[in-house]
């Protein structure tokens, strides 16, 4: 009897044992469902009004060998009825250079600023600041390569460098149209409270280049840009950016404050350019996490930009304010509801809205950034 | 231009004390969770440790902040539970802080869930189940069989870390082994006045240490693992069978007290609240020390329980 029902018992636990071992060198798996409802258009806005998909993504991640990993992350979007799976990452980064370097190559988000690197599903507001959308195209992602160094300082203090292709910012012939430069330096106040802050620069080497006569388009007044492009290009974009994070005790399970703000600057538009052209914004946010699985924010956002029509510009300007509320049954499930006042000049397509969004991640969850 | 030469006798100055920083030979640690770091202080003295979490802290949701970043960047080596229990932020420090020395499957990255044998893991798991860890229940350094070898194999890799150290660090090993299990008989006699008693929990924290004793978990406050308690939860628990036979519940200190204090009202049980983990305050600033405080806890709350009852 016992030995008839041995085998039975066996195949089943092999099969198990092998299945684990089989999975465990397959990449990890991600998606990320983004979806909304928004009442109103708005002006900068990448979400169209009515029910839409947002960033929808399928993510592959692993570790390739003990130096390298990779990721490949695709994102559908729809714009216009017509929908576009773009690969907004493909990249390899090293595991542990000497000397706290660190290399990354392909496609990936740049590290400029203190949202762009950042995964938008990551994000406390269904849309990022207006500055962003203008000047960064929401996130700006390119092909090219990183090197990053931490160094051994007792505080946290890191430089790093990029070259990219800078096809995702302008058109070009040049082969590396954008570089960037960053500083970050960052620490705990006390077990409660911590910082970082950061300092970057985007040199777009494109911009120059670009001969502004066959753009004359004066039809497009206010223009909505349905592109995930970057609408508004300087040569040089400076970005100053802060953050402060505070839980009682640090535990950041049950509460959390979260202030950030970033400053933009961009200079250098084109050659029809003098120095008082220049494309400024700000934003500051507060988020606080006042249960585990509760949020309330507020958001407050400017942006000063200079549309170019050939050979001179139009002054636009758009200031924002967002205020949201977000509930996350789980780690792995948001809905939030947001509200979104704008008060704008030469845009056409600025309003109020009252937006309903979910964000939903199914199966392997990264470790989040700070 | 004065500002200038200002700037860069201040930025020289800058360079040369920081030239001047790495100069200490101490062994570094970087202990994700205050266990590890007590261990490793009573195996290694001298070692200048970092803990990233306090025991008033949810290991599982600790952000990869900056100053985490920079102490991995200078650490020799860290000392972490492992089994996911650090999966929302240990990847992200590894990766941001590219120290070579400390990366997954290098000796400078030690997993104490890898030198256990961990209860309840899954075959199959899917997020429905609540953060479930395939692995088992990571929550490992409560464990009083499991932990001397967990030690002995922190010795080993820290003796390996520093060589010259090795033969100290292996004497504290054997006498660190010799007070355990001084301690472990001392639990055992305990044990007896409680076995068989059940207490409610929440979350999985402390189930080593109760299936050790012989205390039954009767129902967990969170409905599902990772969940926080919610009020349908504990109306449907006010209904458990099992709740009549508990005699505390029993919680973390970095856990949110309403819970357990609403479900004490209803039903007349005592609230215990422990810390999960060791605190800078004596005597509970060594594992032996928390195991000692938390067998004590329950054995007064439950014999309070059953004074009160008759």
């Amino acid at each position: 009897m016992f030995n008839r029902v041995v085998p039975f018992v066996l195949v089943p636990l092999i099969g198990i044992n092998a299945g684990v071992s089989a999975n465990e060198l397959n990449p990890d798996v991600s998606v990320t469902l983004d979806g909304y409802y928004k009442q109103n258009d708005t002006a900068l806005s990448h979400r169209e009004e009515g029910f839409g998909l947002g960033h929808t993504e399928l993510s592959l991640s692993s570790p390739i060998d003990d130096l390298f990993s990779g990721r490949l992350t695709t994102v559908y979007e729809e714009h216009d009825g017509e929908s576009d799976i773009l690969v907004e990452e493909a990249y390899l980064q090293t595991n542990g250079l000497p000397a706290g370097l660190g290399v990354r190559a392909g496609r990936f988000l740049s590290q400029v600023g203190y949202l762009n690197g950042r995964h938008m599903h990551e994000d406390d507001f269904v849309e990022r600041p207006a500055v962003y959308r203008a000047l960064l195209g929401s996130h700006y992602y390119d092909t090219g390569v990183r090197l990053n160094a931490v160094l051994p300082t007792p505080f946290f203090w890191q430089v790093g460098a990029e070259a990219f292709s800078g096809d995702q910012l302008s058109e070009g012939d040049e082969d590396i149209g954008a570089y960037t430069l960053n500083t970050r330096v960052g620490g705990d106040l006390s077990v409660s409270q911590s910082w970082q802050a950061g300092l970057s620069w985007l040199h777009n080497r494109q911009v120059s280049a670009e001969h502004g006569e066959g753009e004359h388009e004066h039809e497009e007044e206010g223009g909505h840009d349905h592109s995930h492009g970057v609408s508004y290009t300087g040569e040089n974009l400076y970005i100053a950016d802060l953050v402060w994070k505070w839980s009682p005790n640090g535990n950041t399970r049950e509460q959390q404050i979260t202030l950030s703000g970033e400053y933009l600057y961009a200079d250098d538009l084109n050659e029809f350019a003098t120095s008082d052209d220049f494309h400024e914004g700000w934003y500051v946010s507060g988020v606080y996490q006042f249960a585990p699985q509760w949020s309330a924010g507020v958001r407050y956002g400017e942006v000063d930009l200079r549309k170019a029509h050939g050979d001179h510009f139009h002054s636009q300007s758009l200031e924002e304010t967002d205020v949201m509320l977000s509930w996350s049954h789980s780690h792995f499930s948001t809905v939030r509801l947001q509200y979104t006042h704008q008060e704008a000049t030469g845009f056409s397509e600025a309003d109020n809205t009252v937006m309903v969004q979910y964000v939903m991640s199914l199966g392997a969850h990264g470790a989040h950034g700070y | 231009m004065g500002t200038d030469m200002g700037l860069r006798h201040a930025f020289v100055a800058l360079l040369l004390v920081l030239a001047a920083l790495p100069a200490q030979a101490q062994l570094r640690v970087f202990a994700c969770e205050p266990e590890w770091a007590a261990l490793v202080r009573d195996l290694a003295p001298d070692a200048q440790v970092t803990t990233a979490t306090s025991y008033l802290q949810d290991p599982h949701y600790i952000e990869a902040r900056p100053s985490l970043i920079a102490a991995m960047r200078r650490a020799d080596i860290a000392v972490c539970t492992g089994a996911s229990l650090e999966a929302g932020w240990l990847p992200t420090l590894l990766q941001r802080a590219s120290n070579p020395d400390i990366q997954s499957g290098r000796p400078g990255l030690f997993f104490a869930a890898a030198h256990a044998q961990l209860h309840a893991p899954h075959d199959h798991v899917d997020r429905s189940m609540g953060d479930v860890h395939p692995e088992g229940n990571p929550h490992v350094h409560l464990a009083p069989d499991q932990l001397p070898e967990i030690a002995r194999a922190l010795a080993e890799r820290l003796g390996a870390i520093e060589p010259e150290a090795a033969a100290a660090i292996q004497g504290r090993y054997i006498r660190w082994r010799s007070s355990w299990n001084r301690l472990r008989t001392e639990w055992r006699d305990k044990a007896e006045a409680i076995e068989g008693q059940s207490v409610v929990v929440q979350h999985s924290s402390f189930n080593y240490l109760l299936r050790w004793l012989g205390v039954e978990a009767a129902a967990d406050l969170e409905p599902k693992p990772g969940l926080p308690p919610s009020a349908s939860h504990l109306s449907r628990l006010l209904a458990e069978p099992g709740l009549g036979e508990a005699s505390a519940i029993l919680i973390a200190s970095h856990q949110d007290p309403q819970p357990a204090e609403w479900l004490a009202e209803q039903t007349g049980l005592p609230v215990v609240v422990v810390p999960g983990t060791v605190t800078d305050e004596a005597p509970i600033e060594t594992l032996g020390g928390l195991i000692s405080e938390i067998i004590r806890q329950i054995e007064s709350a439950v014999s309070g329980a059953s004074n009160g009852g008759l």
